[in-house]
């Protein structure tokens, strides 16, 4: 008896050494980089992580895999019917929020009502298509589109995050409202404004048990301290991606492991469509042949990305054209640019168009992105070898918004010659979003910046919007990239990866999404079984 | 006297109304929208009907002038508004973090008068001396050092180095402390933003306290103190420190005003949650109201800065109570 004890002392003096003291029983602390709101679905504010921080508390009916493809989750099963214009639905019969009450089909109901009413950016839009909501019992759904909808599963099927009626049903000011009742995997435990949130496991889920008890975002704005605070374990990793130079010094951390994947946010050379010289084709077409978009990836992401597709699609995604391809040549630039007579006139070094306007340009760029910023002077470099002056400005991201877009509305047209940008992953992820950066119509372009204009894109683009066939999409999708190619109204340079550093002994379940990074609802929980 | 006070009255009045103006102006002068943070990151995906519904609510369609009385209107019934993009009264938000600025910049302030008066005195009392010149070195090497790079240092050695301090924060995020743990928690958070804050105001009070005190040490009164047989200690302690004293505490009143402004790089390097990093968030979000509610409290507490200024003054010297 004694010997068994002395060994259960001495086995529990040994654990207690070999565990360190934070092991799993404290909570994961993982570092974001801005506030985000009191976590409700109209007080959140970014994109990634505070979209998916989110649904970790408010949950939509659909959840995008790791490839990123919308799966049913708070639905068993659904269908949809031949015209794609009635979607049914059987909700998971024992869902919950979070204070007891069920989680029925009138709750889906009511949001999707409710998001029409009060407007919400993201939302609003989305459940324009539809034309009526019918339930059936506690679990059964009905909706009944207007016409097809290329993006519904995705969007608002995987996005728009269930409101519970009986608490929101008399909210009439959403924004001001700071209740956090929802029905996901975590609870909102704590807020401490500017400081952290803290969260923890709804014990009570219908898909089990979340895999972490207590996850703790302390906000952390200033990027080297993330990093160092990481390195000294004062968090367990953070939202932020690791930039390309310190990747490699981060993986030799002991303890510490990089997950790295494709990244859908994409750094892009924009030209403004309406510019008296930039409108020229062969122009652009000379401007994108002498950037060297590999060295790029080499020097800039020291390899930690992948070279821009000329169609704008990542070559990781299902809808990407890989018989559209580009290889910049600096020869074919020059000739380009002396066959349509862009010849220096005035012996000045710098080529003039045919009616004497000299190829002078501005090229703007966001000053607190040392990637763009070194991006835009490569280019400025390169354009200078052909005769093309390029002055390189840098400034904050509202200033160069004001230029670039201005009131984020294409509506109101835009005073900018170049620029370097780059638009977010969910961009890549919207079935539409070809239509959303090239259509010419400002209402359905939302984000043609360039105030590109092509009849054959827009009616390629109206079709897809309505084209609820996966393979009918990608037939349009093909042939939409082969003519942003041809006709260059943007440069894509490059994708960067996602590289996320962890400490795996803190947490290793993570499940990098495919485009995004690992700080999604499966690194915490496993998908339903149906 | 009651002629200067309300002299005095009508001044702070009219600059109030001028601050109150420029922190309505000055936001909406900044190129920028503060759109996209109403909206989110879908603000392209809006449609012109909803862009207006948006505006609306926060009655940014309404003209610039009426805006602007509405802003005044609420404010002369004591009401800062809401936060567009947290949508919570602004007096809860800036009273949240008040306390911790109030520590963070008021403790700095404290310690870097107290050093910087006590080295530039004695710096000055030893005109010439390897305590003079060593410490005029450093303290211009700080003078000139920014103060996120020496945060950085701070971070670099003794964060993440020697491991003595936390890295960021006001405290141990979600762990429930009380008593002395709470008290040596809070300590340790704050001790490098302070330490950081500290040398970084340090070299402005001691410059002008050794020049304060080189033109007092020239003065006759001292060379009088002296040949009556006066002791060295008494006519440093008595009558040269005390009278250099002035313009240091000037410059400590006046500061006393901007403690409430926090310190805005330090703050955010160490993820403090103070007003300058409340302030700095709300310009890069474009969050009006809450641009215009800190700065107005900053306007106020400067104004009373000053009026304690002008009232103590004569307290500490005499001369100008003959006046």
């Amino acid at each position: 008896m004694r010997t068994v004890v002395h060994a259960l002392i001495a086995l529990v003096l040994v654990l207690a050494v070999v565990l360190p003291s934070s092991g799993q029983a404290g909570p994961l602390r993982i570092a974001i980089h801005r506030d985000e709101g009191s976590l409700n679905p109209y007080t959140y504010q970014s994109g990634y992580p505070g979209w998916n921080i989110m649904t970790l508390v408010y949950e939509p009916l659909f959840t995008p895999d790791a490839d990123n493809i919308p799966q049913p989750w708070l639905v068993r099963r659904y269908t949809v019917s031949p015209d794609g214009r009635t979607w049914t639905f059987t909700l998971h019969s024992n869902l919950k929020w979070h204070d007891g009450r069920p989680f029925t089909a009138d709750d889906v109901k009511f949001t999707y009502e409710y998001v029409r009413k009060h407007a919400h950016s993201r939302w609003t839009p989305q459940v324009r298509a539809i034309e009526s909501i019918d339930t059936s019992g506690p679990t059964g759904l009905i909706l009944r589109l207007g016409a097809p909808s290329s993006g519904f599963a995705a969007q608002p099927l995987a996005d728009l995050p269930i409101l519970p009626r009986h608490i929101w049903e008399n909210v009439a000011e959403p924004r001001r409202f700071n209740d956090m009742i929802g029905s996901g995997p975590y609870r909102v435990a704590e807020i401490r404004e500017g400081q952290f949130y803290r969260l923890v496991a709804n014990e009570a889920y219908f898909a089990g048990r979340p895999k972490v008890r207590e996850i703790i975002l302390p906000i952390i704005r200033d990027a080297t301290v993330t990093f160092t605070a990481l390195k000294a374990g004062e968090i367990d990793t953070t939202s932020r991606a690791l930039s390309p130079e310190v990747v490699g010094e981060f993986e030799k951390v002991a303890g510490i492991k990089v997950a790295r994947g494709a990244g859908y946010a994409s750094t892009i050379l924009q030209f403004n469509y309406e510019h008296p010289l930039l409108k020229d084709v062969r122009l652009r077409q000379a401007i994108a042949n002498t950037i060297n978009t590999r060295l790029m990836v080499r020097l800039l992401l020291l390899g930690y990305g992948v070279v821009g597709s000329p169609g704008y699609i990542h070559p990781d995604s299902p809808f990407y054209n890989p018989a559209v391809t580009f290889t910049a040549s600096k020869t074919k630039a020059v000739q380009l640019l002396n066959e349509a007579g862009y010849v220096d006139r005035n012996r000045d070094g710098i080529r003039d168009a045919p009616d004497g306007t000299p190829l002078r340009f501005t090229l703007l760029t966001l000053a607190g992105n040392p990637i763009r910023i070194r991006a835009a002077d490569l280019i400025r470099t390169w354009l200078r070898d052909l005769g093309i002056d390029a002055n390189v400005v840098a400034q904050e991201d509202a200033s160069i918004i004001a230029q670039v877009w201005p009131d984020f509305d294409t509506c109101k047209g835009r005073r900018f010659d170049m620029a370097v940008f780059g638009w977010s992953a969910p961009v890549m992820n919207r079935t539409t979003s070809l239509r959303d950066l090239f259509h010419s119509d400002c209402r359905f372009g939302t984000i043609n910046i360039g105030g590109y204009k092509n009849p054959e894109i827009d009616r390629l683009g109206a079709d897809l919007a309505v084209s609820a066939q996966p393979e009918r999409q990608k037939q349009i999708l093909f042939e939409m990239q082969r003519i942003i190619a041809a006709e260059v109204p943007i440069h894509v340079l490059f994708y960067q990866d996602g590289t996320y550093a962890y400490r795996a002994e803190r947490h290793n379940a993570w499940v990098y999404q495919k485009g995004q990074g690992i700080l999604n609802k499966l690194s915490f929980i496993n998908p339903p079984k149906p | 006297m009651w002629r200067f006070f309300a002299g005095r009255g009508a001044q702070y009045l009219l600059v109030i109304v001028l601050t109150v103006m420029l922190n309505f102006a000055l936001p909406r002068m900044m190129p920028g929208s503060p759109l996209v943070f109403l909206a989110g990151e879908d603000v392209g995906f809006l449609s012109p009907e909803q862009r207006h519904q948006l505006y609306a609510l926060y009655g940014l369609d309404q003209p610039q002038w009426r805006q602007f009385l509405t802003y005044a209107a609420n404010l002369a019934r004591g009401q800062l508004g809401y936060s567009f993009q947290r949508g919570r009264p602004i007096a809860h938000m800036i009273g949240e973090r008040l306390p911790y600025t109030l520590l963070l910049v008021g403790t700095a302030l404290i310690l870097a008068t107290l050093a910087g008066a006590l080295l530039g005195a004695l710096a000055a009392w030893r005109r010439g001396s390897a305590l003079d010149l060593g410490s005029l070195g450093v303290v211009m090497l700080f003078e000139s050092v920014p103060s996120f790079w020496l945060a950085m240092i701070f971070i670099a050695v003794f964060a993440a180095g020697l491991g003595w301090f936390p890295v960021f924060g006001a405290g141990t995020a979600g762990v429930a402390l009380a008593g002395w743990p709470l008290l040596v928690d809070r300590a340790r958070h704050i001790a490098l933003p302070l330490a950081t804050l500290t040398i970084i105001t340090i070299p402005g009070i001691y410059l002008i306290m050794r020049y304060s005190m080189l033109a007092v040490l020239g003065e006759l009164y001292i060379a009088t103190a002296r040949a009556k047989g006066v002791s060295e200690r008494a006519v440093l302690r008595r009558h040269a420190v005390r009278n250099a004293l002035l313009p240091v505490a000037t410059v400590f009143m006046l500061n006393l005003g901007f403690i409430v402004s926090g310190a805005t790089i330090v703050e955010t390097v160490f993820s403090y949650p103070g007003i300058g990093r409340l302030l700095y968030e709300a310009v890069l979000n474009r969050d009006y109201p809450v641009i215009q509610g800190t700065f107005f409290i900053i306007t106020v507490s400067v104004i009373a800065a000053n009026i304690l200024c002008d009232l103590l003054y004569p307290l500490i010297d005499p001369r100008v109570r003959q006046r």
